[in-house]
């Protein structure tokens, strides 16, 4: 399924700056992100990685005394949208770029239900619309095969690895543009990890991925882009 | 072999006689209560002499049975419960997820303070409200269940605040997190994963406060309660609760079985508030185990 | 649901908190617009230091705040070292098969109803302090201070533990490696750490002891006398409150129980402010 990568810019960030609690976190940012692509942000820990990413889908609002400064355009429909701006849903604006974290999170609900829940929460309630975009973003998570049968089972009887397709699943429902991830592999096995991995590198056919990583290894095998994090700036890597 | 201080010496005489002496008195309490009330738990000492099929089907009235007060202490905690939940648990979510910190320290004051204000005050309370509605509302309303089911939801409104803050903000952060990132609202994050996950504190919150409802006894002396009144018929009239019969009995019994009575009323009450307190351990212990093995 | 339901219930959320607030004012509203008439026809501090004889005109509540206070402290002083020792006891002393039941013990004793207390004081002690006193009724101000102190020893003793329960892993780790003893790990360590805590808990147990209603009213004796000795009875501010209920309402011997509300109310707000006062000035350590 490999055709030639379309270059067109996804996001842009532009003089971006965070602080917490009055001490800077990010300094003057400014990075496009291309459609179809793996960015992996490595950088020592406290450098901002996680941080940065949650800049692009609003979770930094949840911290309290941060401020941002900057801009950052998302492509969204067609067109470039400045998240921040005045009267942008942010709720919108995670339903397009969808997050996953480190340590997977599955709700106390059963697999169906955690996959089917982001639709509940747009609103979505047709079992024909429901049924079939559960399973597909099953299969694009590579769990379908296995928990096809037991779809009604309680999310937390999975083991790790599966736990974490099942939370990429649930970001992938409602078909984002982008997805945000912070070391993914890092509270699994080496098996699991591979897994996740093989899944970001079909992923990005239709997504914009950012990976925050630290296994070096990890980033020279699926990132097609390497922005290191240094003390809250970047410097550009091939 | 190390010998020990004096001082350690002490330490360790003083913690075992606290815990003794502590031990001692409660063991008195109870065994006291249960010795001299046991003998009376008999259908008589609820239903008098009436019928208890009657009774319960309110076809009779009850006389010298403990009937029309235990109605009367149910009707006063379920009519309180109903108030308070609702105004404290809103409140709590309001302090929880929407407070800023200026409000948040603000507001808790205010609630302490009402955490603290001594029940004879929150009753007098009651009564002042009674005697304004009663000039200025309508003549009909004086002190009745009504009334104190205000007032005894006044005094547990903050408990029912403090564990559902409490809880709430108990939650670990990713927790927070999870549904934000999927899209969802404030709001829908609330309801669909905050609340059902602490859903066993604030119900331990509201046990007690059904506990405190029902042990009450210087809210309803100014507010309602009196030693004869049948079972309760309207919200506005009198009515009688277990607490004050035990307290009235105290000093107006008029012979030896009367006194008993009073005895048997205080291990009725005992078991019941003690009861209330075993289920909070009870949810507390269960649903700590679902929440990690839920099959 | 639409974004102005949401917003429609989330300014409900707030107007719950305000209006939990708003009651919590209007109590104190009441007692100082009803007790209005009695402020004004006396200075407050006349009030708070006068004595008590409605027949002659004087409505000082005095007598009833040396009531209080005469009660409460007894209390706190007979609870204070047997709460700490149990304290001791739940978090260090005790063995761990023993301790953990003693503290389920404890909080079950927090849900014993206070009128239980004073019916089983009234009961079962009184006619014990009457022997042992040789005379009086056995309704004093020592039969209500032993139980109150019973009454709140629970409460004091789980928040002890508490405090004590919150030193860091870390000192008490240090000091087993250095081979303390559990007595020697609880009097070197873990009482100067949660000093603040003892003393918060001690302010609170001070509160409850004050606003108690039902031993005072059922075992102190209710006479309207400064007390002189332990064994007199005495009137505590609630009690009187619930006494007084029942006379004439337009009567000013009736208003001055709003204005032991308010004495009550202040004194609260009072306490609070402490603690919160001691918990600032121990945060800023």
């Amino acid at each position: 399924m490999s055709h030639s990568p379309v270059e067109t810019t996804r996001i842009r960030v532009t003089d971006l700056s965070f602080s917490y609690r009055k001490r800077a976190v990010l300094r003057n940012i400014h990075v496009d992100f291309a459609d179809s692509t793996i960015t992996a942000l490595v950088g020592p820990s406290g450098a901002g990685k996680s941080t940065f990413l949650t800049t692009l889908n609003g979770l930094w609002q949840t911290i309290p005394e941060a401020r941002l400064t900057g801009q950052v355009l998302i492509r969204l429909e067609g067109a470039f949208q400045d998240i921040y701006a005045d009267g942008f849903s942010v709720s919108r604006l995670r339903r397009r770029v969808g997050m996953v974290f480190q340590t997977p999170n599955p709700l106390p609900m059963s697999i169906f239900r955690n996959i089917a829940f982001p639709l509940k929460l747009a609103g979505e309630s047709r079992r024909d619309v429901i049924e079939p975009s559960v399973e597909a973003a099953l299969r694009r998570a590579y769990l379908w095969e296995e928990v096809k049968d037991r779809l009604g089972d309680n999310a937390l009887t999975l083991s790790g690895g599966q736990q974490q397709r099942l939370c990429i699943a649930r970001a992938l429902v409602l078909e984002p543009q982008v997805l945000l991830l912070d070391e993914p592999t890092s509270s699994l096995d080496e098996t699991a990890g591979r897994v996740i991995e093989e899944l970001m590198v079909c992923l990005k056919d239709r997504l914009t991925l950012l990976v925050v990583s630290h296994y070096l290894e990890q980033v020279k095998r699926i990132a097609d882009r390497v922005m290191a994090f240094s003390n809250g700036s970047i410097e550009r890597g091939g | 072999m190390t010998t020990m201080k004096s001082a350690d010496r002490i330490i360790i005489l003083f913690s075992w006689s606290g815990a003794l002496v502590l031990t001692g008195a409660l063991s008195a309490i109870l065994g006291y209560v249960i010795f001299k009330g046991a003998g009376t738990l008999d259908l008589k000492l609820f239903f008098g002499d009436t019928a208890p099929l009657d009774a319960l089907t309110l076809k009779r009235q009850v006389f010298d049975g403990l009937f029309p007060a235990i109605l009367g202490t149910l009707c006063l905690v379920v009519l309180s419960v109903i108030l308070a939940v609702p105004l404290g648990l809103a409140t709590g979510i309001y302090l929880a997820e929407y407070a800023g910190g200026f409000a948040k320290k603000v507001f808790n004051l205010f609630f302490d303070i009402l955490a603290g204000v001594p029940s004879i005050v929150v009753g007098l309370f009651g009564f002042a409200l009674a005697v304004f509605l009663h000039r200025h509302v309508s003549r009909e309303i004086g002190p009745c269940l009504l009334v104190s089911s205000l007032a005894l939801a006044l005094l547990v409104l903050p408990y029912i605040i403090r564990t559902t803050q409490t809880a709430l903000e108990g939650l670990p952060a990713d927790i927070r997190l999870t549904a934000l990132a999927l899209g969802a609202t404030r709001l829908q994050n609330i309801r669909h994963v905050l609340l059902p996950r602490s859903l066993s504190g604030i119900m331990t919150g509201v046990i007690l406060a059904v506990g405190r409802c029902a042990e009450d006894t210087a809210v309803i002396l100014l507010t309602g309660a009196v030693a004869a009144a049948g079972v309760p018929r309207s919200l506005l009239g009198h009515y009688e609760a277990l607490p004050f019969y035990i307290y009235y009995i105290s000093s107006q019994y008029a012979n030896p079985e009367q006194l008993l009575t009073g005895y048997g009323a205080a291990l009725v009450l005992l078991v019941i508030c003690l009861g209330l307190f075993a289920v909070t351990f009870v949810i507390k212990r269960r649903l700590s185990y679902n929440a990690l093995y839920r099959a | 649901m639409s974004g102005l339901r949401e917003r429609i219930l989330e300014s409900g959320f707030f107007l719950a908190a305000v209006a939990s607030t708003a009651a919590t004012l209007l109590i104190f509203g009441f007692m100082l617009v009803l007790g209005f008439p009695l402020l004004r026809s006396g200075l407050f501090v006349d009030l708070l230091t006068g004595a008590w004889a409605p027949a002659a005109g004087a409505y000082g509540i005095f007598p009833m705040v040396a009531g209080t206070l005469a009660i409460s402290l007894l209390s706190l002083i007979l609870a204070f070292p047997v709460s700490l020792g149990c304290a001791g006891f739940a978090a260090a002393i005790g063995p761990v098969w023993l301790s953990r039941p003693f503290r389920r013990m404890v909080q079950l004793m927090t849900g014993i109803p206070t009128v239980i207390y004073g019916f089983v004081g009234i009961f079962l002690l009184v006619p014990i302090v009457r022997g042992l006193h040789g005379g009086g009724s056995g309704l004093c101000v020592f039969s209500a201070a032993l139980v109150l102190a019973v009454l709140i020893s629970p409460t004091m003793v789980l928040f002890f533990s508490d405090s004590l329960d919150r030193v860091p892993k870390s000192y008490l780790d240090a000091a087993d490696a250095l081979g303390a003893t559990p007595s020697q790990k609880l009097r070197l360590v873990m009482l100067p750490y949660a000093k603040e805590g003892i003393l918060s808990g001690l302010i609170l147990a001070f509160g409850r002891a004050v606003g108690d209603t039902m031993v005072a009213l059922m075992i102190a004796g209710n006479a309207v006398q400064v007390p002189e000795s332990v064994f007199d009875a005495a009137r505590a501010l609630t009690a009187h409150i619930a006494l007084v209920i029942a006379a004439d309402t337009e009567s000013l011997e009736f208003k001055s129980i709003f204005v032991c509300g308010l004495v009550l109310y202040l004194f609260v707000g009072l306490m609070i402010s402490g603690l919160r006062l001691l918990s600032a000035l121990g945060h800023r350590r």
